[in-house]
């Protein structure tokens, strides 16, 4: 039940917002912040209860849902060491998504009803323990994003919008056949079911199948080449939206590759593992050599995305239990650093009214708060040692080095190129001459930008100097895993 | 004294609290987290905290010291688990012996000193509270590297270190040249950080217990528990590291941009502390380069060639902070020339007499920009009789540098060219040959900036709102106490610290620190001795010849040697090689672009294709859609028997 719970509560945030009467609308704000900090802490508390020790679901409930013949649907949720890390990364970025929304005064009813449905669906994508409640799940995020990017984007926010929902859809049609096909063969659709079973090719082969499979997640991830969406959904969505999209719209992709494709056909994954390794390497290179070029700051953080994406692919593809942590870590690494890198970049934008590189510069001087969260959150994404993204770099590293050697040493080069963009960005917007176009422009001054700039860096900090946390509750996860593929 | 007493290595363990080694890195990080949080409301107290904090490091580094003397170099170490994950498991630890005890006193004094000269130094600048906060920070994670017991926790402080040498450099941010100057020191050192971890990759896969320990990565080496391509290209890699950290050649190019930082944070840590890193690296691994004879010589040769170009660049530089600048790349080249000359010893003993009479030259020149304004030395002239003690102090340092005996740089220096000496003659002529420029630039700046007649300094822009200028440049006088204080504290050093060379006394010291050590006999011998005397006097005469007789005019002497001196004032073109040709033209104008108008045409060409493709395609379908049941039911039953088909054609009964 508390799983349940915990998927909807931001969905009754969302109800009791849109019932709200006109002339209270602007309270919605704070609904949506009681309705996410409270699903935070329910968060916090199912992650102490949880038994860090065991492998296998938590907490899980199972109700009937379709039951006609061979197919049997069920309503099931469940957290292991893989998801539930994911899911305290997901209602920690809803807060922190309310709170940089509070100055947002246009339809806010809407607005914040979109962004609570939006962390129900992620949430119940996380926790699914049925193919087709994670299929529907998967699909609904769609619909919150669409409004989301397309009423408060800026820019060419409809085809922004339309690029991410289509790119997505073509990605999931590919995936839902994967699913069927898996779930027919093995005639169930239980997901901790599947994940014990074997499979033995059909009418199509199940490299086939492993390839819709991954189809559908390596979009959301997503690699190179299908990656070009995320520029244009980033730079054109406003910040609370790009927080969720890369904090942790993109990990859907990687708990995917994990949850479904590797834990239910190891083997098959075994024999992709090569090419995994390569897109990642190849992703990582190709994301940050494109990321030197932007000139966009939203656009450039986005690439930035597409090379430590890249990563997670690379420690999936090595298939080694260190490798997989690493990977694991990597996605909670990327989504709250460079959810504050959007944050910053929000705030940045909110008083210069440009994310133009070329027309910043020196804003030290007028922003020295904001100039510091920059600064900061570049240091972290750049893979600063003792902050979490380099302790999940370095892991993946370690871990798939034996394996894929040369994927790793074309990976690390991938450690100097984010230097290279992280510090000639900041180089361009922060420091340098003073501009006095700036001069009338306020600092971080209000109190939900300081408190979710400094719940971000609190959360960089504590993952970075306190890896244990999350690594001893997603390391038993792996251990099914592995064995399976050990096998 | 048992410290100068030449025993033989002992095994005795030094009975040295785990809390004091943990407390000497946690003071000055205290100090800068007080710092941190206060300074935007009290940025006055900023410099008693940093002395504080910086000062209690430095006490409890001289009690290890003591302590580690005591136990005759022995060996501590306390470790703890960090984190795990699978195989990998990191340990956080630290490890005293007697490489450490030095570096830690090093590393706290001159850092002490330092803080005291900066209260002087940096009096009225705005930013001074965020100053005092990196110097402690940067001091932390210098002690932090060194304490280090094992290579992943190395790692972290040495970017580290990075990290607040890149806030450092770029502290005047306004300013572009040191924004861009800290964005490439932090991306050129990383560069060879690349190589590091690399390094640290290969090693931590290819040992059997999978560590990073650094004592057992040594033992693996030394007894060849790994092949031997792993041994050396474990080697090279932490060379690479050690290259981008100490500036090293080719990637000794940030280092004189560097100089764009605040001129205490030259002294300390592009000048005693932080630029050693990397000699500090390679000595730690010294086993392992001894047993590999190619990346040895390797890193030798490296050594070399950077001890000699930079001396030249040195010669003819006109600011005055970076003759000094290309001479610690040069002195740096030495450490790495003895490394790979087995002078494990002479190498670190010069790393410890070159911290003092480097910062102390580097505070020196701190002093005399403080008052004319200006590092160009084409304004300076005659300053010995305003600036006495900054004089006195610089020559002092100068001629320590130089090698003249008895100062301490005499008997570092000789250790090393004694060490090439017995290695390679070929290595003793070129650091024989460095000994002559070294002598030569540096007292051609002394020449140029204390004697002759005063050329008025640089006048005080009073309409820049970033100048915070007090006094008049064109009537210098001697710094104030808190800064002049500390010239005359470090002249002693300076002076005295090679006297431990007696008897072999500091070499035994930190040859404790390795698994085994082969004895290789004497450290002194007359020949090298008065050869290098006799070559640096030389140098020093002719510096007085060209800079204070004129006698010779350095305008001919430049038009004398013309294309050298115009490839050493280019600096061997290998900025413009690094940054106009690879950085701006093969990658950003070329690859990136390529990759980027990928993206632009060929993916989203595709996406955006498909997509007019499907709105073609919906248009023409309309017409199946007509509405008529029949056509729909005709479709479906075709569809079933294709279907069929299909099935029983792939699985015949």
């Amino acid at each position: 039940m508390e799983l349940t719970i915990l998927t909807f509560l931001p969905t009754a945030a969302a109800a009791v917002i849109m019932v709200l009467p006109e002339r209270l609308e602007q309270r919605a704000r704070w609904v949506a912040l009681a309705g996410s900090l409270a699903t935070l802490v329910l968060s916090i508390v199912l992650f102490f209860q949880f038994d860090h020790g065991a492998s296998g679901f938590q907490f899980t409930e199972r109700r009937k849902w379709v039951d006609i013949g061979s197919f049997n649907l069920q309503y099931g949720l469940g957290v292991d060491g893989l998801s539930l890390p994911l899911v305290v990364l997901t209602t920690f970025l809803t807060v922190a998504s309310t709170l940089v929304s509070f100055s947002i005064t246009m339809r806010p009813r809407l607005y914040f009803a979109m962004l609570m449905l939006l962390s129900t669906s992620v949430l119940g994508v996380f926790m699914s323990l049925d193919f087709i409640l994670f299929f529907l799940f998967w699909e609904l995020e769609l619909f919150p994003m669409f409004l989301l990017i397309s009423i408060w984007g800026s820019g060419r926010k409809e085809y922004s919008a339309t690029k991410f929902v289509l790119y997505t859809i073509a990605g999931s049609a590919f995936m839902l056949v994967g699913i069927l096909v898996l779930a027919f063969s093995a005639n169930t659709f239980d997901i901790e079911v599947l994940g014990r079973s074997n499979f033995v090719d059909t009418i199509i082969p199940l490299r086939w199948v492993f390839l819709f499979l991954f189809i559908g997640f390596a979009v959301k991830l997503p690699i190179v080449p299908l990656h070009t969406w995320l520029p244009d959904a980033h730079s054109d969505a406003p910040t609370a939206v790009s927080v969720m999209l890369a904090g942790v719209l993109l990990k859907m992709g990687g708990y995917g590759i994990i949850r479904i494709g590797v834990t239910i056909l190891p083997g098959v994954a075994d024999d992709y593992g090569i090419w995994f390794a390569a897109i990642g390497a190849i992703s990582i290179l190709y994301g940050a050599f494109v990321t030197l070029r932007q000139t966009d700051l939203k656009r450039l953080i986005a690439y930035s995305s597409v090379s430590h994406m890249g990563l997670v692919l690379l420690g999936i593809g090595a298939l080694g239990k260190t490798s997989m942590i690493g990977a694991t870590y990597q996605m909670l690494a990327h989504g709250v650093i460079t959810g504050l890198l959007f944050v910053m970049v929000g705030l940045m934008y909110e008083r210069t009214h440009t994310r133009e590189i070329a027309r910043l510069g020196g804003l030290a001087r007028q922003m020295p708060l904001i100039t510091a969260g920059m600064v900061f959150a570049g240091f972290a994404s750049l893979g600063l040692p003792a902050l979490p993204g380099f302790i999940a770099e370095v892991t993946v590293f370690l871990g798939s080095f034996q394996k894929y050697e040369w994927a790793v040493l074309m990976g690390i080069f991938g450690v100097v190129l984010s230097a290279g963009y992280i510090l000639w960005t900041l180089q361009r917007t922060v420091f340098g001459p003073v501009r006095a176009e700036w001069d009338s422009v306020t600092d971080q001054n209000t109190w939900w930008e300081h408190s979710v700039v400094l719940g971000l860096v609190a959360a960089i900090i504590l993952l970075g100097v306190y890896p244990a946390l999350m690594m001893d509750v997603i390391g038993p996860a792996f251990d099914p895993i592995v064995a399976r593929l050990g096998s | 004294m048992p410290f100068l007493a030449a025993e033989p290595i002992t095994t005795l363990v030094p009975s040295i609290s785990e809390g004091i080694l943990w407390a000497i890195g946690a003071s000055p990080f205290a100090a800068f987290v007080v710092i941190a949080l206060s300074y935007r409301w009290f940025p006055k107290i900023a410099g008693y905290l940093a002395i504080l904090g910086v000062g209690a490091a430095m006490v409890l580094a001289y009690v290890t010291l003591f302590n580690v003397i005591d136990a005759d170099g022995g060996i501590a170490q306390y470790t703890h688990e960090w984190f795990r994950a699978g195989s990998l498991v990191v340990n956080l630890g630290v490890r005293v012996d007697g490489l450490t005890a030095i570096m830690l006193v090093a590393v706290t004094t001159v850092s002490f000193l330092v803080q005291v000269y900066s209260t002087g130094y940096m009096a009225g600048d705005p930013g001074i509270g965020r100053y005092f906060a990196y110097m402690c920070l940067f001091t932390t994670a210098m002690l932090g590297l060194v304490l280090a017991d094992n290579l992943f926790m190395l790692f972290i402080f040495w970017e580290l270190v990075g990290l607040s040498s890149y806030l450092l450099i770029g502290f005047w941010y306004h300013r572009p040249a040191a924004a861009a100057a800290a964005k490439k020191a932090f991306i050129v050192t990383r560069v060879g950080d690349l190589g590091l971890l690399a390094a640290i990759l290969l090693i931590w896969t290819r040992t059997p217990t999978h560590t990073f320990d650094i004592a057992t990565i040594q033992q693996v080496a030394a007894n060849h528990q790994v092949a031997q391509w792993v041994i050396t290209w474990f080697a090279l890699g932490v060379l690479a590291g050690a290259i981008g950290k100490s500036a090293q050649f080719p990637l000794h190019v940030w280092l004189p941009d560097a100089m764009e930082g605040p001129t205490p944070v030259s002294a300390l840590i592009h000048a005693a502390t932080m630029v050693v890193a990397g000699v500090y690296l390679v000595a730690r691994f010294f086993p392992v380069f001894e047993a590999s004879p190619d990346a040895r010589q390797v890193v030798a040769w490296v050594g070399a060639i950077t001890a000699i170009m930079a001396a030249c660049i040195a010669l003819v530089q006109t600011d005055f902070k970076r003759v000094l600048a290309y001479s610690t790349i040069s002195q740096l080249g030495y450490m790495m020339l003895a490394l790979g000359a087995f002078g494990y010893a002479a190498a670190i003993f010069h790393l410890f007499t070159n911290a003092f009479f480097k910062a102390l030259l580097f505070l020196g020149s701190g002093s005399v920009n403080h008052s004319t304004n200006t590092f160009d030395m084409r304004k300076m002239g005659g300053l010995r009789k305003a600036m006495p003690i900054t004089f006195w102090t610089f020559v002092i340092a100068s001629l320590s540098l130089a090698g003249i005996f008895p100062l301490a740089g005499f008997w570092s220096k000789d250790e090393i060219l004694l060490d090439a000496w017995r290695d390679n003659r070929a290595l003793w002529a070129a650091a024989f040959a460095g000994a002559f420029l070294t002598a030569f630039y540096m007292f051609r700046a002394i020449f140029l900036t204390f004697f002759g007649d005063y050329k008025g300094g640089e006048p005080v822009d009073h309409h820049d709102p970033e100048n915070h200028f007090h006094g008049d440049p064109a009537h210098p006088h001697e710094s104030p106490w808190s800064m002049a204080g500390p010239l005359l504290v470090l002249a002693v050093p300076a002076v005295a610290v090679g006297w431990f060379a007696y008897r072999d006394a500091f070499a035994d010291f930190v040859n404790g620190a390795l698994p085994a050590v082969e004895e290789s006999g004497s450290s002194f011998e007359w020949g090298i001795a008065i050869s290098s005397t006799i070559v640096a006097l030389a140098g020093i005469g002719l510096a007085y010849a060209v800079y204070y007789k004129e006698w010779v005019t350095s305008k001919s002497l430049r038009e004398g040697f013309a294309p050298l001196t115009i490839l050493f004032e280019n600096k061997f073109y290998l900025d413009r090689l690094y940054e106009d040709f690879f950085v701006r033209t093969v990658l950003q104008r070329g690859w990136n672009r390529l990759l980027e108008l990928n993206d632009k045409y060929v993916v989203d060409g595709i996406v955006n294709g498909t997509g007019q493709l499907g709105r073609e395609l919906s248009q023409r379908l309309r017409i199946v859609q007509n509405g008529q049941l029949q056509t729909y039911g005709l479709g479906f039953a075709a569809g079933v028997i294709i279907l069929v088909l299909a099935v029983f054609t792939a699985n015949p009964l």
